[in-house]
């Protein structure tokens, strides 16, 4: 579903990411873990399409981001890390506005909308201006936002921030639906606890370079996965 | 502190000048030096000369008469006016809406010293208002008086007494939108609505006062000695740009009480007013029948509801749409006055009426300028756009669309009115209506590419995006110089081209620069937009 051949993306003089390979396969949760300033979110940007990148190639659904970025962005959504939304929009006016970006027809869009925003307690909230939100409800907002199309891939850069128990155990959740319809998903995260419990596979990245990649059982054998991290991120 | 503060305010306003933020790295000090020099041009070169010129013109009669005090009230009113017609719009959001104010209160900073430093801002964008005019003013009087120390330091009194009085009525206004626009729900139509109100009543106040002066200097003789006993506190006023020390120590007295009382006004009320919930209360959602949108229409709504979410963004970018309104209007009501006027010349340069209109009508539409900041407005939320499957072109069509939206019907009413006084023939009809649609085409297109060119995406104030960026200060010269080309020029090529082949040059020229700069947009500009 998503796969990132010898990406590498410098800023400058400075090489944020280094030749990273990746692949993810429908069905699969894939964690993205590594320390502040590791290049987790250049590798997400770079492939949703925001950022150019030096080398390499990224593939969603087999479409190249570089050569196609149109047709690979129809297959996706992403979340930031960071849920900055119009805020002079409403919420409703926000799904909306998404919702035709991506031609979502008009009967699927409300189903989904009504559906998404009452699985997240939303739905009362929908008439207010995003200006309005607290940080949670506008990352509760971005989460229904990326699901509304029903893409086949979800890239998240740290889902979880922000968001209460509830809605957390919530969006694990539907990332698990997602995936056993075939989908995918890649995200980062620094919680490690929620990486070792919901992904299929994960990847280190430490200074723009990929140190360890693999199925839970590989990256951290009988260790917990912090363990793991930490051992690494010793490791000159 | 205060000093950090100001200093981080001013960072913010002037970074576009020190600081190139596509390339992310400091300007060279030629281009730093360069870019100044551009504003002073602008600011000091052309509208301190203009005022330099009426100033020049209205203080010899007046200070041989013995009216010094009226020359320099009738500056301070003038100096007053465009100051608060300056700040007026930003100051509420300078004030109160900076998206660092919850920071800046969880830090140990006392609320005055934050209000303070947000003042300072305020008083900064008068002072550079009303100095405009005061400083020529000043010139002008000591050409005409003999320099002594009291003139001098009377002329600096006046002119830091002057910028008070301008911070103290856009302190008064900002804090009185701030105040109704917590408890408003549409509250960017209707602090804007309140501003054209605001405006209108002080034009009709302006034109009033000019037609009272033209009376008073017609008739000077008569109203020596009549006015000054009953506009006592304005001879007051007047007499501290002449030195008299009296006058000086009174109005810095009366100042001073007024600022005292509008700083404790804001100061009370700031806290309470910068972390207010700006929702207007909270809106019911009742689920409807969704609607489907082609991606086009989405994103223009999208690019309409960030304009008008924004009484700064439509009162700064937009407010010249309605002045095309009202100068239709005005040609309609008054235009069989005003043009016979200025046909007086029409032996010298055939035409002149026909082309000042068009050129008038051109250099209006063209200072609308929505598109300049509305890349820098898409903030920290580009990323949607970014990663949303949109082309690029599109985006930016949308961003043009508004602009072009608001404003062509303005401008095309504003030619037919034009049409309708000067009955044109059938050429000119064309051109009339034909030439104002280019120039707006051709700004549209030429404010976004100054926006994509100098994004700033980085702002904790959208003013300083609207209203103090660089490149909107290059399109306002831009605009400003169509009406000086095509009206200017005319003077000097008119006698030989005449004015329908001269029109007809401006307009294949302007077509000219449209189609480049469109070309530009589509093909470079969209690259630029899409990894900014």
């Amino acid at each position: 579903m998503l796969r990132i051949e010898h990406l590498t993306k410098k800023y400058g003089e400075k090489v944020a990411v280094d030749d990273l390979s990746l692949h993810i396969a429908p069905g699969e949760i894939y964690g993205f873990i590594g320390h502040n300033g590791a290049g987790k979110t250049t590798t997400l940007k770079s492939a949703v399409g925001i950022l150019n990148f030096d080398e390499g190639e990224i593939f969603i659904d087999g479409i190249s981001i570089k050569e196609n970025p149109l047709e690979a962005k129809r297959r996706l959504a992403y979340i930031p890390d960071n849920p900055d939304l119009y805020e002079f929009m409403t919420g409703i006016k926000y799904l909306n506005f998404i919702a035709d970006i991506y031609k979502v027809s008009a009967e699927d869009r409300q189903a989904r909308i009504h559906d998404l925003a009452e699985r997240f307690k939303l739905t009362a909230d929908l008439a207010q201006p995003i200006a309005a939100y607290s940080h949670g409800m506008k990352q509760k907002l971005a989460v229904i936002s990326a699901f509304l199309h029903e893409p086949k891939l979800i890239l998240m850069d740290e889902p979880f921030v922000g968001l209460d128990p509830t809605a957390s155990h919530l969006l694990k959740q539907m990332m698990r639906e997602l995936c056993d319809r075939g989908g995918a998903i890649f995200f980062s995260t620094h919680v490690l606890e929620v990486a070792e419990k919901l992904c299929d596979k994960v990847a280190i990245i430490k200074n723009g370079k990929l140190i360890r990649s693999g199925t839970m059982e590989e990256v951290k054998g009988d260790d917990s996965l912090e363990e793991v991290f930490l051992e690494l991120e010793e490791e000159k | 502190m205060l000093g950090i503060l100001i200093k981080k305010q001013l960072m913010e306003i002037f970074r576009g000048y020190f600081y190139d933020t596509r390339k992310n790295k400091a300007r060279s000090k030629a281009a730093t030096i360069g870019l100044v020099a551009l504003f002073a041009v602008l600011v000091v070169g052309m509208l301190g000369s203009m005022f330099y010129a009426m100033a020049a013109g209205l203080c010899p009669p007046l200070v041989s008469a013995g009216l010094g005090w009226l020359y320099f009230a009738m500056v301070d009113l003038l100096a007053i006016f465009l100051g608060v017609l300056g700040s007026a719009f930003t100051t509420y959001a300078g004030l109160y809406l900076a998206k660092d104010n919850d920071l800046l209160l969880s830090m140990p900073i006392p609320v005055r010293t934050i209000v303070a430093a947000r003042s300072f801002t305020v008083y900064l964008m008068g002072l550079l208002f009303s100095g405009v005019v005061i400083i020529p003013a000043l010139i002008a009087y000591w050409q005409t008086v003999p320099v002594t120390a009291a003139a001098v330091i009377g002329g600096i009194v006046f002119l830091l007494l002057v910028s008070a009085v301008v911070l103290v009525l856009s302190c008064l206004l900002g804090y009185g939108v701030a105040r109704l626009s917590v408890k408003l729900k549409n509250k960017s139509w209707i602090t804007t609505i309140l501003a054209l109100v605001f405006i209108t009543v002080y034009y009709v106040f302006y034109f009033k006062g000019m037609e009272l002066l033209q009376d008073f200097i017609l008739h000077i003789d008569e109203y020596t000695g009549k006015i000054g006993a009953k506009l006592g506190f304005l001879k007051v006023f007047g007499e501290v740009g002449e030195g008299k020390w009296t006058a000086i120590l009174v109005s810095v007295l009366a100042v001073f009480i007024l600022c005292a009382a509008v700083w404790t006004v804001l100061l009370r009320s700031f806290t309470k007013i910068a972390t207010a919930d700006r929702s207007g209360g909270k809106a019911v959602y009742r689920e409807k029948a969704a609607r489907e949108r082609g991606v086009m229409k989405a994103l223009e709504s999208k690019e309409f509801g960030r304009f008008t979410s924004s009484a700064n963004y439509m009162l700064n970018c937009g407010l010249s749409a309605v002045f095309l309104l009202l100068l239709g209007g005005a040609l309609l009501v008054k235009g069989s006055e005003i043009l016979p006027v200025l046909d007086a010349f029409s032996a010298q340069f055939p035409g002149l009426v026909f082309v000042l209109l068009v050129a008038a009508i051109g250099a209006l539409a063209s200072t609308v300028d929505i598109t300049v900041p509305s890349v820098s407005l898409e903030g920290r939320s580009l990323w949607i756009l970014q990663s949303l499957p949109v082309d690029g072109w599109d985006v930016l069509k949308a961003k043009m669309s508004v602009q072009l939206k608001l404003t062509l019907p303005p401008t095309l009413f504003a030619s037919v009115c034009a049409g309708i006084v000067l009955k044109p023939s059938a050429v000119e009809w064309i051109l009339l209506i034909l030439l104002p649609v280019i120039a707006v085409v051709f700004y549209t297109a030429f404010g976004l590419m100054l926006g994509i060119l100098r994004a700033n995406l980085n702002w904790t104030n959208e003013i300083t995006i609207i209203k103090q960026s660089l490149m909107v200060l290059i399109y306002m010269l831009a605009s400003f110089a169509y009406g000086l080309v095509v009206g200017g020029l005319y003077f000097v090529v008119g006698p030989d081209l005449g004015a329908v082949a001269w029109l007809s040059i401006v307009g294949a020229v302007t077509a000219v620069l449209a189609v480049l700069v469109l070309h530009w947009l589509k093909t470079k500009g969209t690259k630029r937009f899409a990894h900014l």
